[in-house]
This record gives structure tokens, sequence and C-alpha cells, in this order.
């Protein structure tokens, strides 16, 4: 068995523009997976039973449920169910939104609770609002709390983005598929593409690392 | 004597505990009044519904002669913003002081000005650094609160609670978690408010402050003011057992005779 | 919402679903007892003095951990017979796949749960002329991995999930045969509902069990 990169290489800038679409949909699935678990986790924190329940149920749903079978979900039935014109990309953007959003919401709920009930206290007592409480004293003080288990999450998420290539999104995964098929050479692409997933995760979870040992040096504790 | 706060007839559960039993009180412009109460007596309870931080189970409480919340077929109802804006005008000071770790001296004495009261940041700023003048730390405006011992800390809660010019203050046990050589700076401060006539409910063990700066002393038992009257009466001379045994079990203090 | 539901089709292809369930316990049973129990062996490796040991170890781990799973068991079906020339078969590449990913995720939490133990527990069992390897196996781990407990299961957990990903090399299992019954029936919204309440059924009741664990482990420390 011989090592051939070079049919590889040459198509290297379709790898590429995998990459791109890989970071494509983290980064949107981000952008609204965030917020939402935010609402999620304030919903959950909830006194109003009903809310609450109703949270409770979604984050635990969608924590149970395995994302390749919400992605098929939101790609083959729910375009039946509802009448609207479902693409890869947008079936994998609210996918991963929901689904990690209910991750985040437990990281959200993990960091409010964490804090210490005086500060609720101390912010009640010269008058602040409910809102006003999370937004100037709590959430600042959780999110630096998070921020490990924030990052750590948002790692799944972009491993978890593989799948999208099951419903035929060009990610970085299919991609791959169809340049070993092209070339016949599935064992240099796919182990490059292992590599630059590696090299890509690797960087990005050395980072997290260090913002963690920073904030434990600063005397911060963090929420898993 | 112009009245600031009026409570009656306030009862407090938590469940199936009655902590509250029917509280009537009156506390007038000036005044400085002490509530003393072994624990569970109920005393800290009383004043954290002043403020609503506790919502009573019954009962109505008045500030300057208006009531708090709506009544609606016997039942009493209370507003979010309501409770707000009243607790705006009253200010407070815990035992572990609640400062905002995440902000400076100065910003945690000017946060409240700002994003409750409205104030301009300018203003604020003026506000927050005579008040922190008033409590002797202008010079740790810039400072975080974890670079402050107990003392100094509690006085910027202190200094927090007075930049909201506050009708009236509401200190609960604010030197029970300092080490004995910082309860004095607390104290001092303390007794300089009452001297410049704030109105002051004040939860604490300390007898000789009682003694000393009070104008009225309170004694809580089983959710119930069992004592009420001037310090030298009610620490001297009290009226019920109750009162005696407390004050045998405070027997390092040492009243003058 | 004008659909009206049928889940009796799903009903009258319950032996169609059945063998795809089959499969899912069938892949999760493997690669959990291999998962889990291999990364007790590399965890503790990871931990071990020599850096021989603890290197590859290590290696071991930022490969499986740092790489996504899907990649792996793709990698394991195309890239590795052509490697060593041994055939894969779905099964095969999937367990592979699922197994030494969950063993470097679970070597990372035996590793922490073994870290948390007391420095003075070693000294103890030192102490009384135990090896390092009675210490380890009579004092450290019996607590390390009862503190682990709820992280282990959250981890068991994740693999029963992942075995939906050996669907993609066209393993058997419960998701791919709802695929089918999807595709003979134009039923894909009951087909993937069903199997997502199969899912959400079997797991809650274990999540709910990891928190009662979490509660109880806490009170017991």
């Amino acid at each position: 068995m011989e090592w051939n990169f070079l049919a590889v290489l040459s198509d290297f800038d379709l790898l590429l523009l995998g990459l791109v679409n890989t970071l494509k949909v983290t980064g949107l699935a981000l952008l609204f997976g965030v917020p939402l678990g935010l609402l999620l986790a304030l919903s959950r924190l909830s006194t109003f039973k009903p809310l609450s329940g109703v949270a409770a149920f979604i984050v635990e749903f969608f924590r149970t449920t395995p994302p390749l079978v919400q992605l098929f979900w939101f790609f083959f039935a729910l375009p039946i169910l509802v009448d609207v014109r479902m693409t890869p990309l947008i079936a994998a953007v609210v996918t991963f939104s929901i689904q990690s959003s209910a991750f985040f919401a437990e990281i959200f709920r993990g960091g409010i609770q964490s804090i210490d009930k005086g500060q609720w206290e101390g912010a009640k007592a010269i008058g602040m609002s409910y809102t006003q409480s999370l937004r100037r004293v709590i959430l600042p003080q959780a999110v630096k709390r998070m921020i490990p288990a924030f990052m750590e999450r948002s790692i799944e998420l972009l491993k978890t983005t593989t799948l999208v290539s099951t419903v035929a999104y060009t990610d970085l995964m299919f991609q791959a598929n169809e340049l070993a098929q092209k070339t016949f050479r599935p064992l240099e692409v796919y182990t490059i593409i292992a590599l630059m997933y590696f090299v890509l995760i690797f960087v990005f979870s050395q980072i997290s690392i260090w913002v963690e040992q920073r904030l434990a040096r600063s005397g911060e504790g963090t929420v898993r | 004597m112009s009245e600031i706060i009026r409570i009656e007839n306030l009862h407090k559960s938590f469940g199936d505990l009655q902590v509250l039993k029917g509280i009537d009180l009156t506390v007038n412009a000036g005044e400085t009044v002490v509530i003393l109460g072994s624990s569970g007596s109920g005393k800290s309870t009383m004043l954290r519904c002043v403020n609503f931080m506790e919502v009573p189970s019954d009962g109505r409480i008045y500030l300057k002669g208006d009531m708090i919340g709506t009544e609606r077929n016997g039942r009493m109802q209370y507003r979010e913003a309501e409770l707000c804006a009243l607790r705006a005008r009253i200010g407070m000071v815990f035992q572990h002081f609640n400062l905002f770790p995440h902000m400076t001296v100065l910003e945690n004495v000017m946060e409240g000005q700002v994003i409750v009261l409205g104030r301009g940041k300018a203003e604020a700023k003026d506000k927050a650094m005579a008040q922190l003048n008033r409590v002797g730390l202008a010079e740790k405006a810039e400072e975080y609160p974890a670079r402050l011992s107990g003392g100094q800390k509690q006085r910027v809660a202190i200094a927090r609670a007075l930049a909201m010019d506050p009708e009236v203050m509401l200190f609960d046990e604010v030197t029970s978690a300092l080490d004995p050589e910082l309860v004095g700076e607390v104290l001092k401060t303390m007794r300089q408010l009452a001297e410049e006539g704030m109105t002051m409910l004040c939860v604490t063990h300390e007898l000789g402050f009682a003694y000393h700066v009070a104008h009225r002393v309170l004694f809580l038992n089983n959710g119930a003011i069992l004592e009420d009257g001037e310090p030298q009466t009610v620490l001297k001379a009290p009226k019920t057992d109750r009162m005696r045994e407390f004050l045998d079990g405070h027997s390092l203090f040492k009243l003058p005779d | 919402m004008g659909h009206n539901w049928d889940f009796a089709t799903i009903l009258a292809n319950w032996p169609v679903l059945w063998i795809g369930i089959q499969g899912t316990v069938f892949i999760f049973l493997i690669t959990v007892a291999l998962g889990l129990g291999g990364g007790l062996i590399i965890g503790i490796a990871r931990y071990a003095q020599s850096p021989l040991i603890s290197w590859p170890a290590r290696a071991f781990v930022e490969v499986f951990r740092n790489t996504p799973v899907l990649v792996q068991i793709i990698w394991f079906f195309y890239a590795f017979p052509i490697l060593t020339g041994i055939e894969t078969d779905p099964l095969l590449a999937a367990v592979l796949g699922i197994s030494l990913n969950t063993m470097a995720f679970s070597a990372e939490i035996y590793r922490a749960g073994i870290q948390s133990i007391d420095r003075g527990q070693w000294e103890a069992g030192k102490a009384i002329g135990m090896s390092y390897n009675q210490t380890l196996r009579r004092i450290i781990l019996p607590v390390a991995i009862k503190r682990v407990l709820p992280a282990l299961t959250n981890r068991g957990i994740e693999v029963f999930k992942m075995s939906t990903l050996a669907s993609v090399v066209g393993y058997i299992e419960t998701l791919n045969q709802a695929k089918l019954i999807a595709d003979l029936n134009y039923n894909p919204i009951e087909s993937y509902t069903a199997v997502a309440i199969i899912f959400f059924v079997v797991l809650y009741p274990v999540v709910q069990g990891t928190y009662v664990l979490e509660r109880m482990l806490r009170k017991a420390d």
C-alpha cells in the first residue's frame, strides 16, 4: 500500500470550501443557540410552573435524542408538517441551534445558580427589578464562570456538524466523501480531513484550557 | 414627630412555619430603633418585610402614610414595579455585605443611582464620592471589593445604600460576620448616621450599641414584640422574664450603672 | 398543521423497527463495555509516572477526543482496510469508531476521578506497605469510580445516542430501519418521531437517575 497525497492536494480547495461551510454551520448554530439557551434556562428557572415545565421538557428531549434523528426529523419530516422549503443548511442550522441550546441552557442554569443568593438580594435591596438584577449583577458574574463549559460545548457542536453531510450539505465531511469517490483515494482523503478536524479542534480546546487556567488563577470558580 | 414606617398586624409564614404572628410598629423620623431577639425570634424576617425582601403573608405596611400594595377582595397585591420603587426609597445593609464583586467600589455605589434612579453618570459619581467620604473610604473608590477588609466592605455597603438618598435605613446583623476588631468601625459609622438624624431600624446583637445609640429598643420573641421602650428601661429594667433570660445570655455585656 | 398523524403504519412495520432496535442495543452494549472498560485502562496509563506509558495514552486521548466520531467511523470503514488490509464491515467500523472515541473521553473522566482523591490516601496505602498497584486497586479506584459515576453515566447516554451514527456506514439499527420505513411508506414524520420517542423514553429515566445519583453522592461526601 502506498500513500499518495498528490491527487488529494490538487483538489484541496474543495476541502477548504467544506471547512468554511463547517465553520459557517457551527457559527450560525452558536448565533441562534446561545440566546435560545439563555431563554430556556431563564424559563426553566422561572417560578411559574407551566413555563419551567415546558422548558425542562424541551431541554431534556433534545439532550436525550440523537442529533442525527433530530436532523432527519427537521430535514425530512418538518417540511411536510408545516410546508416550508427546507434546505440542508436551514435544517442543519435549525437542528443544531435547538440541540445546542438545550445544552447551553443547562450551562446557563448552572452558572446562574452558582451565583450567591446574596447578589440577588443586594440588587433587589437597591430597587433593581428582576431583569435589571439579571442583566447588571447576575449574568456578568455567571457568564465568566460559564466560559470553559461554554467553549467545551461549542467544540462538541463543531464535531456534531459532521452529521450535516448525511443530508448533503457541503461541509468538510461531505466534501471528503465526494473527493474520496472522485479520486479513489479514501485513505488519504479521510486521513487528511481527520487531521484538519484535529488541528481545528485541538487549537480550540487548547485556547479553552488556557482561558480556564487564567480564570482559575484570577480566583474565579467555573461551572460544568 | 412625623411617621415614616407603620406596620400593622404583620404576619409571615414559611410553609407551615409561622414566623411573625402579628407585629404592630410605628417608626418616626429620626428614630434609631434596635431590634433584639434570639435566633428564630423573627427579627430579621420582620426587617426584611419592611422593604418587601420578604412579602408579608398578612398585614399592612405604610411608608410615610401611604399603604404599600393594593387591596383586592381582602387580599394584598403587590406589583414588582411598586416594590422596586419602594426598595429604592429604603436602604438595606446585609450581614454578608452583598457587594457586587465584578464592580469597583465606586461602581457599586453608582449602580443603583444610575440604573434604578436614572441619575446621570456625573451626578451619580459625585454623590457616590460624597458617601464614600462619609464612611471614610474615598481612597478605595477604584478598588474591587475582594481587596477590602470585612469592615471596609460593610462601610461600602452602607455608602451604596446611602447614595440612594433613602428615607429609612435597615441594618440586618451587619456586624455578625465581621472579625471582632472590625466591628467598631462599622458601629462608629452607624452611630454617626444616627446622630445625623437618619431613621434606622437595626437588627443586631450589639447591646452596647443598643444602649448608647438607640432611641428605642424592641425585643422580639416567637414572632411577637415582647418589649418596646427606651434602652435604659428595656435593657436595665425589662418587664418580662424572657427578656431577662436573654440579657443573662449576654453576660459579656456590662451595662453602666 | 393539517397533518393527520398515522402511527398505525409504524405499528404495522413494527418487526422492521424491532430489528433496528435490536441492532441498536447490540452495538450499544459492545461499545459501552469496550469504551468505558478500555477507558479505565487508558485513564490509569494517563496517570502513570513513566512517560513511556503516559505519553502514548495522552496521544491516544488527544487524537480521539479532538476528531469527530463520524470521521472516525468513516475512516475505519473506508480508510482503515486500505491501510491494514483488514476488511471492516459496518458493525466493526462503527464499533471501532464509537468505542475508541468513548475510551478517550472516559479515560479523562477516570483520570479526573483519580486526581480528585486526596494525596493522603496514597500515602496511607504506602504506609501500610501496599504497592502502587495495590493502593490504586484497593484504595484509590473504588472511591474515584464512585465519584465519577454520574459523568460515566452521561458518557453512556452519549454512547447510546452515538449508535445512530452507525447507520451512516449502513449498519442496521433503529434510525436506519426508520429511514427504510419512511422511504417505503412516505411517512417520515411518524417514522422519525417514533425514533425520537424511543430514545427519549429510554434515556429520560436514565438522565433523571443521574440527577438522583449526583445528589446522593454529594450528600455522601
